[in-house]
């Protein structure tokens, strides 16, 4: 029983905590009860307030007004200096869910943070595990595979867009020397391909450099013994690396959805502006344009709802995964 | 050495305290006027310097201009600083944003502030095409700052080489010309699409051709309105252009490069864009370039084109001394020789015609006819419902609607005619909504 032993593991952690300086000297501030760390509370409630509001301030101005900013103009129409305001109550998400282009928008989404997900993990891999097998130049060799997460997003943008721009793009004429009707501006599939590889090149040093790390901190003992018994580099990877490095791989597949979904909005809008025809438009991307570009906030705030939704529902999923699935003893 | 080295430090310093002393003391009795602007490249600089000129002309007032990106950007950073109360105190806003600015109930209408603050401005000055557009109910709600229309543009020396003395003035002429010039490999492109191709490969030459765009005089008699062009000559237009692309000769440049650097630069041959392109051609292109007016549809009942560009905006929520300060940088703006200057340095129309009469006497227009070709364009025949303009509710809105279907035409995902349909329908959604927001406007 997995989940048991995690709670005993917990517990045992829990019981070496009085080591830590800080706590001893809340100690006096804090009645322990007999049932220990989980009954504890504080004898003035004033400093228990005052410890957590920093974070509750953060949680604030950064979740909670947005959030019923959001809320409160996700049921109107809304004049966008805010001089007119009509209740539609459920009007703007109707229109949404009946709208062929938000659905066409939500498919592509979820295409795009699939393959985005999985095809950065498994170049990551790929570089990872190289990089324990090359024996020179390894500092050079990671530094490079890092480069690309120093780039800012709109800054790779322009240049992806550049250099893939079919009428002036060095890179694009030399794919229409190879025989390929690139053109981004008219093919939907060149233009989410393009997309797509830009956000896999600025995400995967991310993910490298997790890899890298949980690929480092398996045992030797293990990866000798298994040498041992015959297996060769690939076998060994698979066998017992990467089961070894499973919570990285599940965290990472947690950020990669969350970069897919949140965080490409700077490559969308400088590489393709979510064209042509809103092929490269994303949910976010979506929301973004419909209320700072063209200013109908109800239907953007609809759609940030909506995209709250998805968040908290997602991270609850992998969440849920995550505990079942991972081992965290080693 | 080193006590050089110190003497010159503090002599520096001493310096930038006086410097800083100076400067403090006359910005504290001057008032400041924020001017939120939209126009970058050379044309920004062009903005700065007449801002420059307005500061050192009087000493009350201190305009200061902040570039807030492109028109949509600068009208996003309006409203969250309306919200908050940090709004500038002058906007410059888009023709495509005029009814939001309009019915936001955040401006205060430029002829109340000039008739308030003293100041006379003579409203039928201002050249048909500009007033036409700007005066509501008679009265001019913004004050028409840098107004423009598309030309076409083309490369003279490619027509040379391909046989021909300039463009055809018909759209059946000119697609002749594009093909021969890709035929004759004189270019591999004959013509750049604009970004902003749907002002004018599509509404203006729906003005031009005198075709109707949409019900109630293209939303002059009222919020009603409904697209039409679904059923216009405009279904033909972007089969052409569908064709064009197809076949390679017009060409989209798409993220990462300017359509009109695809022109200045050489490679594309023609452009249809804003007459505000002067200033740029004129450093960039390293060719024998011309310009001319748009082409029509053959056997068509020419008429004028309609404007582009930008106007003034006073902002509501400012004291009375900052309001006396924009109306006096309006003034100023409204002057006879700075609207000269102005259109000299940036290409943008004279928007009175004192100004464009005092430039035609001067034999300006001699020296630079394709400066002359926009007002030109804009004063063919008599304004009809057709031609005035457009009054949209959420114009940017709909607009954003008609280029994706369009794109779904260049994509081959839609026929032209499916795409204007469903841009029609969705574009009348957002006229419904404006007009259920503003009804009774």
């Amino acid at each position: 029983m997995p989940a048991s032993n995690a709670i005993m593991i917990d517990r045992e952690g829990a019981a070496t905590r009085p080591r830590f300086p800080l706590r001893r000297s809340l100690g006096s501030l804090v009645r322990s009860s007999e049932a220990g760390l989980k009954a504890s509370h504080f004898r003035r409630p004033w400093l228990a307030g005052g410890l957590v509001a920093p974070q509750l301030l953060i949680l604030l101005f950064f979740f909670f007004i947005p959030t019923w900013k959001a809320l409160s103009l996700a049921f109107v129409q809304v004049d966008p200096f805010g001089g007119t305001m009509i209740f539609v109550g459920l009007d703007n998400f109707t229109t949404l869910f009946s709208s062929p282009e938000y659905r066409d928008s939500a498919i592509l989404t979820l295409w795009f943070t699939v393959v985005q997900c999985i095809a950065t993990l498994v170049v990551a891999g790929l570089l990872a595990f190289a990089t324990d097998n090359v024996m020179r130049g390894r500092a050079i060799y990671k530094g490079v595979i890092l480069l690309p997460y120093a780039i800012a997003p709109a800054i790779s943008g322009v240049l992806w867009a550049f250099l893939f721009n079919p009428t002036v793009g060095p890179l694009a004429q030399m794919l229409h020397e190879l025989g390929f009707a690139w053109d981004p501006n008219r093919r939907p599939f060149d233009a989410l391909l393009l997309v797509s590889v830009a956000a896999i090149w600025k995400h995967v040093c991310y993910d490298y450099i997790f890899l890298v790390a949980a690929f480092l901190a398996v045992p030797p003992s293990v990866m000798e013994a298994a040498a041992i018994d015959g297996a060769r580099p690939v076998r060994r990877f698979l066998t017992v690396t990467l089961p070894m490095a499973a919570p990285t791989i599940f965290f990472l597949i947690v950020m990669n959805f969350v970069y897919g979904l949140f965080e490409t909005f700077g490559i969308i809008d400088t590489v393709t502006r979510g064209g042509p025809a809103g092929s490269t438009n994303t949910l976010v991307y979506k929301v973004y344009q419909d209320g700072f570009r063209q200013l109908d906030l109800g239907s953007s705030a609809a759609q940030s709802v909506i995209l709250m939704a998805i968040a908290v529902l997602f991270t609850f999923l992998q969440f849920r995964a995550v505990e079942r699935k991972v081992n965290y003893q080693v | 050495m080193a006590s050089t080295y110190v003497k010159s430090i503090t002599g520096l310093f001493a310096a930038g305290a006086l410097l800083m002393g100076a400067t403090g003391a006359h910005a504290a009795d001057r008032v400041k006027i924020e001017w939120w602007y939209a126009i970058s490249g050379k044309l920004g600089d062009t903005v700065q310097q007449l801002i420059s000129d307005f500061n050192k002309s009087q000493d009350k007032y201190e305009v200061v201009g902040t570039f807030k990106g492109n028109y949509e950007e600068t009208m996003a950073a309006m409203v969250a600083a309306y919200r908050v109360n940090q709004q500038p105190a002058i906007l410059q806003s888009a023709e495509r944003g005029f009814m939001t600015m309009l019915n936001s109930g955040a401006v205060i209408p430029v002829d109340q502030l000039m008739a308030k603050q003293g100041y006379k401005t003579d409203w039928n000055d201002f050249i048909k095409p500009v007033a036409g557009f700007y005066i509501v109910n008679g009265k001019p709600a913004a004050l028409p700052f840098n107004s423009s229309t598309p030309i076409l543009w083309y490369n003279a020396d490619a027509f040379r080489a391909a046989g021909f003395d300039a463009p055809s003035d018909t759209w059946q002429g000119l697609e002749k010309q594009l093909y021969a010039l890709k035929e004759k490999k004189v270019t591999d492109c004959s013509m750049a699409l604009p970004g902003d191709f749907q002002w004018s490969l599509i509404e203006n030459y729906s003005a031009i051709n005198n075709y109707p765009f949409a019900t109630k005089a293209n939303g002059y008699a009222g919020l009603d309105t409904e697209f039409t062009y679904n059923k216009t000559g405009v279904v033909g237009q972007v089969a052409r252009l569908k064709k064009w692309v197809d076949d390679g000769v017009l060409k989209i440049a798409g993220q990462g490069v300017a359509p009109i650097s695809l022109f200045t630069s050489g490679t594309c041959a023609t452009i249809i864009n804003s007459t505000a392109s002067h200033s740029g051609v004129e450093a960039d292109a390293k060719f024998k370039w011309s310009a001319a007016v748009m082409p029509h549809e053959e056997g068509a009942d020419v008429r004028n084109g309609t404007i582009g560009g930008a106007s003034l905006w006073a902002v509501k929520g400012k004291s009375e001394e900052v309001q006396a300060g924009v109306a006096a940088f309006f003034n100023f703006v409204a002057q006879p020789d700075t609207q000269e200057w102005w259109s000299k340095a940036t290409g943008y129309v004279p928007v009175t015609n004192t100004a464009y009469r005092k430039m035609k006497a001067e034999g300006y227009f001699k020296d630079h006819p394709t400066r002359e070709i926009a007002i030109e364009q804009l004063s063919r025949g008599e304004p009809t419902d057709n031609s005035r303009g457009f009054r949209f509710g959420n114009h940017n809105q709909s607009t954003a609607i008609l280029i994706e279907e369009i794109q779904a035409v260049w994509t081959g995902k839609k026929t032209p005619q499916e795409a204007l349909d469903n841009s029609v329908k969705r574009g009348n959604e957002i006229l419904r909504q404006y007009e259920k927001l503003h009804a009774g406007k």
